[in-house]
């Protein structure tokens, strides 16, 4: 006994070294500089506009960074320098509403495609993955078409609420989350919904109880990649919205265009409102990175 | 024993089948009928009764520059180069990248994080740190430049032809992080034991590279570089907020053309033709891309 776990040890040690090594895809000098090399080029930019951020704007402007002017000046001054807040407040509200709505579409669909087989299944997923590939422009133009006659003929105003470019972020976060839910709950035992149907619940009460918990996960990172098509969105922005109901990203795009009385570019100030549009969505991201390669694999990452 | 309809509520498949065809199927057909309407400033709000215009939309679009000063043939190979070129570059980038953490070591979920940094940052930030980045002069990249004695720091990298390369620069370091993504859940996907029993056989790096990673991960490499160049052929965010209004000609994409023809010039029934040609260019690695996921679809 004694002979044979002394025997069988060293063996697994060895496979177990062969594994790692198996893994091991390039030489480890070159692993070594690959990853020095892109930290480098990743960094950079970042610590540049970091940098910038505490930077006053005048410094910017002539391109001298100096540890001993570094100040949160910066972060204090853009409020009023820029609608920065209200802009965060409208990308929170617009991007939120058009995230909830997708999920809750995405989720009533992908319930039945991964429980029935029905004609016209396959195409209704394809049809999404076609949705997808239409180009941004293709559907700006003629929404805002219809819109502006709306608003002519039936004195609405449309174009400058929130209404259209919530609708609009739909049309990318509705294909992302079905796709995402589709690939997750297909994973689920039928078993367990049709349990709770034996114990008298109805189809959306199953799905209400026993599939939303089970599928949080795959939820929660639904919500996460239809939210960001909200927040990061410039084209629909730019035009669906007007002065009072602008979101973060056309704020920045425009305070980008303006320049102090003095006549010089409020980059510092630009800058430190880049960061605070940067860091939530890099600490989403970092949260739900794992959901990341998973949704990659279910073809649910285009139109971002 | 069949299902009685009520068992099975495809009623749940009706939001969003609505919500696909009032905002994609729909506009999408209103905009092959713009094109070939006269819509300008004055005939835009009433385009249900504009005139018809026929292809006339189309021949302008093609013969004549536009107010930004290209024409669509020209707009077009811009779009392409520009698809093209990403797609090359940050092809090789992403999958080193992905060779070089796919091992786990100390350390690794670091380097993990921080490769994604650049893709997770909005493009609209990215737009604005690169406006400064590639400032005349007083850029950080001019005072490189000039630190390293190439050229003499006064490139102008944000007009003329050489916003192009700027936007190009820019676009490769934010957007290698997609491939670095698909190439790692391409390897993810390959069982420990095909690698194990390469190593065993005595195959060297090189050869299991050959023989094992690069067949296992043809699949997810091709569909990355499909979608990869539907997706930056589509490029607007960056094109629109790197530069001041209006954009040098020479960043002048497809999208930011159809842009500025329909919101600052009012060309309305141009803008859509553009758009359409976009669609259509589109029509032939878009079709490609849906195929691919028919492979996805059969095993849900």
């Amino acid at each position: 006994m004694a002979v044979t776990t002394g025997r069988v040890a060293p063996a697994r040690r060895v496979s177990r070294g062969v594994a790692a090594d198996a893994e091991q895809l390039m030489s480890p000098w070159l692993c070594r500089l690959v990853v020095a090399v892109l930290a480098v080029v990743v960094l950079a930019p970042v610590v540049y506009m970091l940098l910038l951020s505490l930077t006053p704007n005048s410094d910017v402007a002539i391109g001298a960074i100096s540890f001993a002017t570094l100040s949160v000046r910066n972060y204090v001054d853009m409020w009023s320098a820029a609608p920065v807040a209200a802009g965060l407040l409208h990308t929170l509200i617009v991007a939120g509403s058009a995230a909830i709505a997708s999920v809750v579409v995405g989720l009533l669909a992908a319930y039945p495609l991964t429980r029935f087989d029905f004609v016209g299944r396959g195409s209704y997923l394809y049809t999404l993955v076609a949705v997808q590939t239409v180009p941004g422009t293709t559907l700006l133009l003629p929404l805002f078409a219809v819109l502006s006659w709306i608003q002519t003929t039936l004195s609405v105003n449309l174009i400058g609420s929130f209404w259209p470019i919530i609708v609009t972020y739909m049309t990318f976060g509705v294909p992302l989350s079905t796709w995402l839910l589709v690939s997750y709950l297909r994973t689920v035992p039928r078993e367990l919904d049709e349990a709770a149907l034996i114990d008298g619940c109805t189809r959306l009460g199953a799905l209400r109880r026993v599939m939303v918990p089970i599928a949080l996960p795959a939820i929660v990172a639904a919500f996460v990649f239809a939210f960001l098509v909200g927040w990061n969105d410039v084209l629909f922005a730019s035009v669906f919205t007007n002065d009072s109901t602008q979101t973060l990203a056309v704020t920045l795009q425009r305070f980008a265009n303006t320049t102090a009385s003095s006549g010089i570019p409020l980059y510092g100030e630009l800058m430190s409102a880049a960061v605070v549009s940067s860091v939530p969505v890099v600490v989403i991201y970092l949260i739900v990175q794992r959901f990341l390669v998973h949704g990659l694999g279910s073809g649910s990452m285009t139109g971002m | 024993m069949g299902h009685r309809w009520i068992d099975r509520p495809l009623w749940m498949l009706v939001p969003g089948a609505v919500a696909v065809f009032v905002i994609v199927v729909a506009p999408v057909c209103l905009t092959v009928i713009l094109s070939l309407l006269d819509l300008n400033v004055s005939t835009l709000r009433e385009w249900l009764t504009a005139p018809y215009h026929g292809i006339q939309n189309y021949v302008n679009a093609f013969t004549a520059p536009s107010t930004l000063g290209v024409s669509l043939g020209r707009s077009i190979l811009i779009s392409s180069l520009f698809s093209v070129l990403t797609t090359a570059v940050i092809l090789p980038i992403g999958m080193f990248a992905a060779f070089s953490v796919h091992r786990r070591f100390r350390g690794s979920g670091l380097v993990r994080a921080i490769y994604l940094v650049p893709y997770v940052i909005p493009t609209f930030v990215t737009a604005l740190v690169a406006r400064i980045v590639f400032l005349n002069q007083s850029g950080a990249l001019d005072k490189l430049m000039r630190g390293l004695g190439i050229g003499n720091g006064n490139t102008y990298w944000l007009i003329g032809p050489h916003a192009y390369w700027a936007m190009q620069i820019t676009e490769i370091w934010a957007t290698w992080p997609f491939i670095y993504l698909m190439t790692l859940a391409g390897l993810q996907a390959i069982p420990k034991e095909r690698f194990e029993a390469a190593a065993l056989d005595g195959a060297s790096r090189r050869q299991r590279m050959r023989h094992v990673v690069v067949p296992e991960l043809a699949g997810m490499l091709k569909l990355g570089v499909l979608l990869s160049t539907l997706f930056h052929f589509g490029n607007f965010t960056l094109a629109y907020v790197m530069f001041s209004s209006p954009p040098p000609s020479s960043v002048e994409v497809l999208p930011l053309d159809a842009y500025y023809n329909a919101f600052s010039f009012f060309n309305y029934g141009e803008a859509s033709a553009i758009a359409v040609v976009t669609m259509v260019i589109l029509i032939i690695p878009g079709y490609v891309y849906i195929r691919s996921t028919r492979m996805t679809a059969r095993m849900i």
